[in-house]
């Protein structure tokens, strides 16, 4: 039995293995995606509710980047119905408070409730999976140096960076005290709070030791309160990022602005 | 409590988003200009630097550890501002658990990219700006019983949560996401963040008196101050509900805006020209017509867009599987 800790560290390896693959994606620039990213997320949230085959279409989005990245889509759209539960319990009451009828499937009366509850959770899905497709296809490390060109301030992103950097140390940790614990539990997977408490302050106080260290090892480096910045690795924007943007970007404001899937069903008619 | 991305709507990102940037502003230019104060405040923030990304690791790991509650079967785990703040002091922890926040939202997609301004408003500045420094610090003492330190933490972690429900609240109804009403929504979401506040300043007690115990001055940022800060509990509660009511306001205000004039002209257009129903002859027959002919029956365009959509997202996708395919014999 793998507890949440075994797979959060298992979780950062796959991400880490995803974003050292090769494909035309992982060689976009991480601003370009970024800000891609970005376009689609504001295109398809301003989208209203109630044009549920609408916000169907920038499923397109997903689909096609997760082809370029040589990604598994069925696996992309797996990991992001987690972020169901929480997107569900908030739409749910849509069902019992708008039940003006839309059209009819059969017999099957369909309520714009149900479509504005489709519509949540077609939102949920489609924003879950941009965003593991960018982090799929580019990996920590040039997610926050591409944020960083792009203004995000020094401190924070070092911060992001220290963080991730010891995310690993101490989940390794807290993992060997949850291990000796439960070992020793019969069978209970739970931390009463008398039991939880000692615990976490003794990964706190752990912590905090690591953290004097750290900065001792810093201060014999030359460290002086301020991070120098991190070169090297600066891949420079190329014409391909150019076109990636710039494509994604009028295909998105395009199908924001004329609404295409209704045009089309009214020409067919 | 981490709301996703489908709960949010453009403005109510970018207006989130834009205080937030304000507050994470604010936030480094104060360590920054303890870098440039004299030596003893350097020094501070020398240290600061590693501690703080090393503590957003432990947030990290502590929330995966979970803890029981009593009587339930059901188990919980720390969002852990209180905790920080108590450790770094307000703003270091506001900047600790905003990265925090980042990071979870792209390792772990938990909570959405672009209601990251939200969730950073809700959770980190709610709890370390607002419910640390008004509910923590006048209660807590130097050399604080572990009642005290309890009774401390419970009551931080408790507003901290309920403001932070509240403001879930606020952004929902603004996005216009949810049919409920608000005060119905509220009721709805106030009994269970109370519950969490509960359950969160109870593992925050725990784990602050066993540190108290073990090892005191870690709790930095509770030493560094005297006992009596200048603020007394029931003046900092006053300015606290104050504060809500104020966002309250603005934010119901945005609420209640119209959609905006574009979609607003279009529906009345699109509604004036929906074609009147047939009345000569031809006309009826040639509507009965189409309708047994259609493949997919005459009620609404919207389901004939839904199935169109979905064929062409079936097809875009099994292309890309032969794609793969492809290259991979390749």
């Amino acid at each position: 039995m793998k507890n949440r800790l075994q797979s959060a560290l298992l979780a950062l390896e796959s991400l880490e293995t995803a974003a050292r693959q090769e494909s035309p994606l992982h060689r976009t620039d991480a601003r370009a995606k970024l800000l891609t990213t970005t376009v689609f997320l504001t295109t398809v949230l301003s989208v209203p509710l109630a044009r549920l085959s609408e916000i169907l279409l920038y499923a397109l989005f997903p689909i096609l980047t997760a082809a370029m990245g040589g990604m598994r889509y069925t696996s992309i759209f797996r990991k992001s119905l987690l972020v169901l539960p929480f997107v569900a319990l908030i739409g749910i009451f849509n069902l019992f408070y708008d039940r003006t009828p839309a059209f009819r499937l059969g017999t099957l009366i369909v309520t714009e409730g149900w479509i504005s509850f489709l519509s949540i959770l077609l939102r949920g899905l489609l924003a879950t999976q941009a965003l593991l497709i960018l982090v799929g296809s580019t990996g920590i490390h040039a997610l926050c140096r591409g944020m960083q060109r792009l203004g995000m301030p020094r401190i924070f992103a070092v911060q992001l960076l220290f963080v991730y950097r010891y995310l690993h140390v101490l989940l390794d940790e807290a993992c060997r005290m949850a291990q000796a614990r439960e070992a020793r539990s019969y069978g209970r997977r739970t931390f009463p709070l008398r039991v939880w408490g000692p615990l976490v302050s003794q990964l706190l106080i752990r912590t905090f030791e690591r953290a004097e260290q750290i900065h001792r090892a810093m201060l014999a480096r030359g460290f002086d309160g301020r991070i120098p910045d991190c070169t090297g690795s600066e891949t420079p924007w190329r014409s391909q990022d150019t076109v990636f943007l710039a494509t994604w970007s009028t295909a998105l404001l395009l199908a924001r602005l004329c609404w295409p899937v209704e045009t089309l069903t009214r020409l067919l008619r | 409590m981490h709301m996703s991305d489908a709960l949010v709507s453009p403005t109510v990102f970018a207006v989130a988003g834009a205080a937030s940037l304000a507050l994470l502003g604010t936030a480094i230019r104060k360590m920054q200009s303890a870098n440039s104060a004299p030596h003893n405040a350097r020094e501070h923030n020398e240290r600061i630097v590693p501690l703080m990304g090393v503590m957003g690791a432990f947030v990290f790991a502590a929330q995966m550890i979970n803890f029981a509650i009593p009587g339930t079967g059901s188990s919980g785990h720390i969002i852990g501002g209180i905790l920080l703040a108590a450790v770094l002091g307000p703003w270091a922890a506001f900047l600790t658990l905003s990265s925090v926040l980042l990071l979870q939202c792209l390792l772990f997609a938990d909570g959405g990219f672009m209601a990251l301004g939200c969730n950073i408003l809700n959770m980190a500045a709610l709890s370390c700006l607002a419910a640390y420094p008004f509910v923590f610090r006048p209660i807590m003492r130097r050399n604080a019983s572990p009642g005290r330190i309890f009774a401390a933490s419970l009551l931080a972690s408790v507003v901290g949560l309920a403001l932070g429900a509240v403001a879930v609240t606020l952004e929902t109804e603004a996005s216009g996401i949810t049919a409920l009403p608000f005060g119905r929504f509220l009721l709805f979401m106030l009994p269970i963040h109370l519950a969490i506040g509960i359950g969160e300043g109870a593992a925050t007690g725990a784990v602050l008196c066993a540190v108290q115990r073990g090892k005191p001055e870690l709790l930095a940022d509770v030493r560094r101050r005297h006992s009596h800060s200048g603020l007394h509990l029931g003046k900092s509660l006053g300015l606290i509900a104050l504060v809500a009511l104020l966002i309250g306001g603005s934010f119901s205000w945005l609420a209640s805006s119209q959609p905006d004039g574009l979609e607003w002209s279009i529906e009345r257009t699109s509604d004036a020209s929906a074609a009147s129903p047939a009345t000569d002859a031809v006309h009826r027959a040639a509507a009965t017509l189409q309708k047994q002919t259609a493949v997919i029956p005459d009620y609404d365009t919207s389901l004939a867009g839904l199935i169109g959509c979905g064929i062409i997202l079936l097809a875009a996708w099994g292309g890309s599987q032969l794609h793969r395919a492809g290259r991979r014999q390749t």
